[in-house]
């Protein structure tokens, strides 16, 4: 991969705000373009990504021309769909490409319509006739994997109340963040409705509307992209060797960290996708920060806390940012990109140097690891 | 039983949850493997509704075979890890049969026949279907019975041994000739591949019937055979309330018979309460594969993607089962044959296999306007 770097963020704050994408790419972008101190004429293409949703009133499936009508540039525009790790995939995929600055954006509408309508929405991205038909719904594809691993390596609900606790606790802080001045207490957290055992309300992330937009180039900038790594797995969980390992994380974290000439140990900040809060815990061990089976000590000597050694999601995560589906990904980078250039006011981390980003689609369907370092 | 099933290389010894038709390495063959021996090893509780699983809590099992193969299961009732999955077969008249189709026509059609306590075939025994073919539509519109299902059946049945030559396939359209009317089925195809018989309705020998105060006349046709499906498509209907075994033996009255009694709709449905009785037995295969919602055919009705199988021994039992299912009212001419001794149409003495109730039922679009199902009989 050539050189890349980041040269400008922006978001919209996560929120069920009833706005439109197109409003909500505007403002992603306009921020990006100021942050790089770019004009639209610079940008030579854009990789988007959105879901093509039907729980909303828009009703846009060539979002890559309604963009180019709201950007009024005739340049490439190409979309690309990983769900909740189109953010991810979309941003991989810019790093491949020839042009020298590049638009990366994902916008998504999905807090709409009724919640069991976003469910069934989502639970489309799982095996139509073994999981959709079977009432496989994301938290409960989850909580098995989270009862899999409570069975094999004795991991307790209380380690993943801890990692919904850490991440509540960093979105009170992130003005982006659809649960901003809102902490949750641990006893709140504990007392969480049931939603499929062993989750309850507070292990699954909460769905949200918003876009984020990140512009990479050639030309030298503050964050250098240190490495882009993607890969894929069987779309069911249930289909794999194992259910708690997540083959496309181990293999594209180490083929990130060959790439970047890193370690774990290096990483001093990163942004995890924590749809649910055991997919945060099994990433701890998928990629390298902690042993296999032995995630939970990350949360229970408290590593991965904004005060520790590696704090994890500063951003509040999807559990308390908010997860707006393809977005979701770009925002990680806006995280990283902000925490190495020490922008995050309360939650800044003590002057980091590395900082990694792990988005996933599906149930590990497809998994992106990019590591950005201060230059 | 639950069945778990999976296509794997013989070269590579890879497994694949759906079927490999074109195996992608050169040379390779792929080998169809099914375990039916499963154990629970892992359960999650689900509080939160959606369209398609609307009762809630419901259960999502992680079962696991003989071969090490998993799938996911849904259920009302509580298991724990460790414990053996187990559905057995139930013969009795009162018992339907739903299964859930997962990818392959074939496993489901012979499971749901399993579990109602399976048929009885040897190479004489004349087999008679009849499908739902008399709208030249294809069957992706959720009009006609699915030739992946009517193909599922036969080659259930060949594997039980009969023999093709003895397997008839019956049908008859009112407004059109068969030949037209089934173009778009796939049947054509069907019985070419299989050379299997094929008989339009129209032409056979009727002989008259009264059951009640109605006169019918009905083919002899299904008194030739031994074994009898009836393999309705299941749809919403305008008129009816939902198409399903009983709506689909009127294609045994002769052509004049029948739109007497189309004149007047509740004297139809009436008729039609009793019409099994003028025929010979038939199992039902009901297929919910691709079936219709909304206001039916005809009617602006629309596909419903169910992916179900139904399979029962007595019409009235799967009809207002899968009327229940789907969140339908029972037709009032299903209630009806049930209070006339045909048949329980009382949901909670019907008896599931391969599925339960509670766990299958899903909301359809209701077919709008139904006089029939507004003012009853």
């Amino acid at each position: 991969m050539e050189p890349r770097y980041v040269r400008g963020v922006g978001m919209t704050r996560f929120s069920v705000d009833d706005r439109s994408t197109i409003s909500t790419s505007q403002e992603a972008v306009s921020k990006a373009l100021a942050d790089a101190d770019m004009k639209v004429a610079d940008i030579d293409a854009v990789v988007l990504s959105t879901e093509d949703t039907r729980v909303n009133d828009e009703r846009q499936r060539h979002y890559s021309a309604m963009l180019a009508s709201i950007l009024k540039r005739k340049i490439p525009i190409i979309r690309v769909e990983a769900v909740c790790g189109g953010g991810g995939a979309a941003f991989w995929s810019a790093c491949r490409m020839k042009y020298n600055n590049m638009l990366v954006l994902g916008v998504d509408k999905v807090a709409c319509s009724p919640t069991p309508l976003v469910t069934k929405e989502i639970m489309n991205a799982g095996d139509n006739f073994w999981e959709q038909e079977e009432g496989l719904v994301f938290p409960a594809i989850n909580a098995l994997v989270a009862q899999q691993h409570f069975t094999q390596y004795g991991t307790t609900h209380e380690d993943l109340e801890l990692i919904s606790f850490k991440n509540h606790s960093n979105g009170a802080l992130n003005p982006n963040a659809y649960f901003y001045k809102r902490p949750i207490t641990l006893d709140t957290i504990k007392k969480g409705p049931m939603v499929a055992s062993p989750f309850t309300l507070f292990d699954c992330s909460i769905s949200v509307n918003g876009a984020a937009a990140a512009i990479i180039s050639h030309d030298e900038g503050e964050i250098k992209v240190k490495a882009s790594a993607l890969n894929t797995d069987r779309l069911a969980p249930f289909e794999r060797e194992s259910l708690t390992e997540w083959k496309a994380c181990t293999l594209a974290a180490k083929e990130a960290f060959k790439q970047a000439d890193l370690s774990p140990k290096d990483i001093h900040v990163a942004e995890i996708h924590d749809a649910f809060t055991i997919v945060e815990l099994i990433a701890y061990e998928d990629l390298g920060f902690a042993k296999k089976g032995e995630g939970a000590k990350l949360i229970r000597d408290g590593t991965v806390n904004l005060d520790g050694k590696m704090p994890v999601n500063t951003s509040g995560g999807l559990k308390a940012r908010g997860h707006p589906i393809s977005p979701t990904g770009v925002a990680q980078i806006v995280e990283i990109a902000d925490q190495l250039r020490n922008k995050c006011g309360d939650r800044q981390v003590s002057s980091p140097k590395y900082g990694l980003a792990h988005n996933v689609g599906g149930a590990g369907g497809t998994i992106s690891v990019h590591i950005f370092g201060k230059r | 039983m639950a069945r778990i099933i999976r296509w794997v290389s013989k070269k590579s010894g890879k497994k694949w949850i759906h079927p490999i038709d074109t195996p992608l390495d050169k040379g390779d063959e792929i080998v169809k493997q099914v375990g039916t021996k499963t154990k629970v090893v892992g359960v999650t509780k689900v509080f939160i509704p959606n369209p398609l699983h609307p009762i809630v809590p419901y259960h999502v099992l992680i079962l696991q075979d003989e071969h090490g193969s998993r799938m996911p299961k849904k259920t009302m009732k509580e298991y724990k890890i460790g414990d053996v999955y187990e559905d057995k077969p139930n013969k009795d008249e009162n018992a339907i049969a739903a299964i859930k189709i997962k990818y392959d026509y074939l496993e489901a059609v012979d499971e749901a026949l399993e579990l109602i306590g399976d048929v009885k075939v040897t190479a004489k025994t004349r087999i008679l279907i009849k499908p739902n073919a008399s709208i030249p539509a294809y069957a992706y519109l959720g009009m006609c019975t699915n030739p992946k299902t009517m193909e599922a059946l036969i080659q259930a049945l060949l594997k039980r041994g009969a023999k093709a030559e003895n397997i008839t396939i019956a049908e008859q359209s009112f407004f059109l000739p068969l030949e037209k009317a089934a173009a778009k089925s796939g049947l054509p195809e069907l019985i070419a591949k299989y050379k299997v018989n094929y008989v339009d309705i129209s032409q056979t020998k009727f002989e008259e019937k009264k059951i009640r105060e109605f006169t019918f006349k009905v083919s002899m046709l299904p008194q030739e055979f031994d074994l009898r499906f009836n393999v309705p498509v299941i749809k919403t209907d305008m008129q009816l309330g939902m198409d399903g075994a009983f709506e689909n033996l009127t294609r045994f009255l002769e052509k004049q018979n029948f739109l007497e009694f189309a004149k007047n709709p509740k004297k139809a449905a009436l008729a039609l309460s009793v019409l099994p009785q003028a025929l010979p037995s038939f199992i039902t295969i009901g297929d919910a594969s691709i079936g219709a919602q909304g206001n039916g055919p005809g009617e602006h009705g629309e596909p419903g993607f169910f992916n179900l199988i139904f399979a029962a021994r007595n019409p009235v039992v799967h009809d207002a089962a899968v009327a229940k299912v789907f969140c339908l009212r029972i037709p009032p001419y299903i209630e009806l044959a049930g209070k006339l001794g045909q048949g329980e149409y009382d949901i909670k003495k019907i008896e599931f296999v391969g599925n339960e109730y509670e766990a299958l039922r899903r909301d359809v679009k209701q077919p709008i306007g139904s006089a029939l199902l507004k003012e009853g009989l």
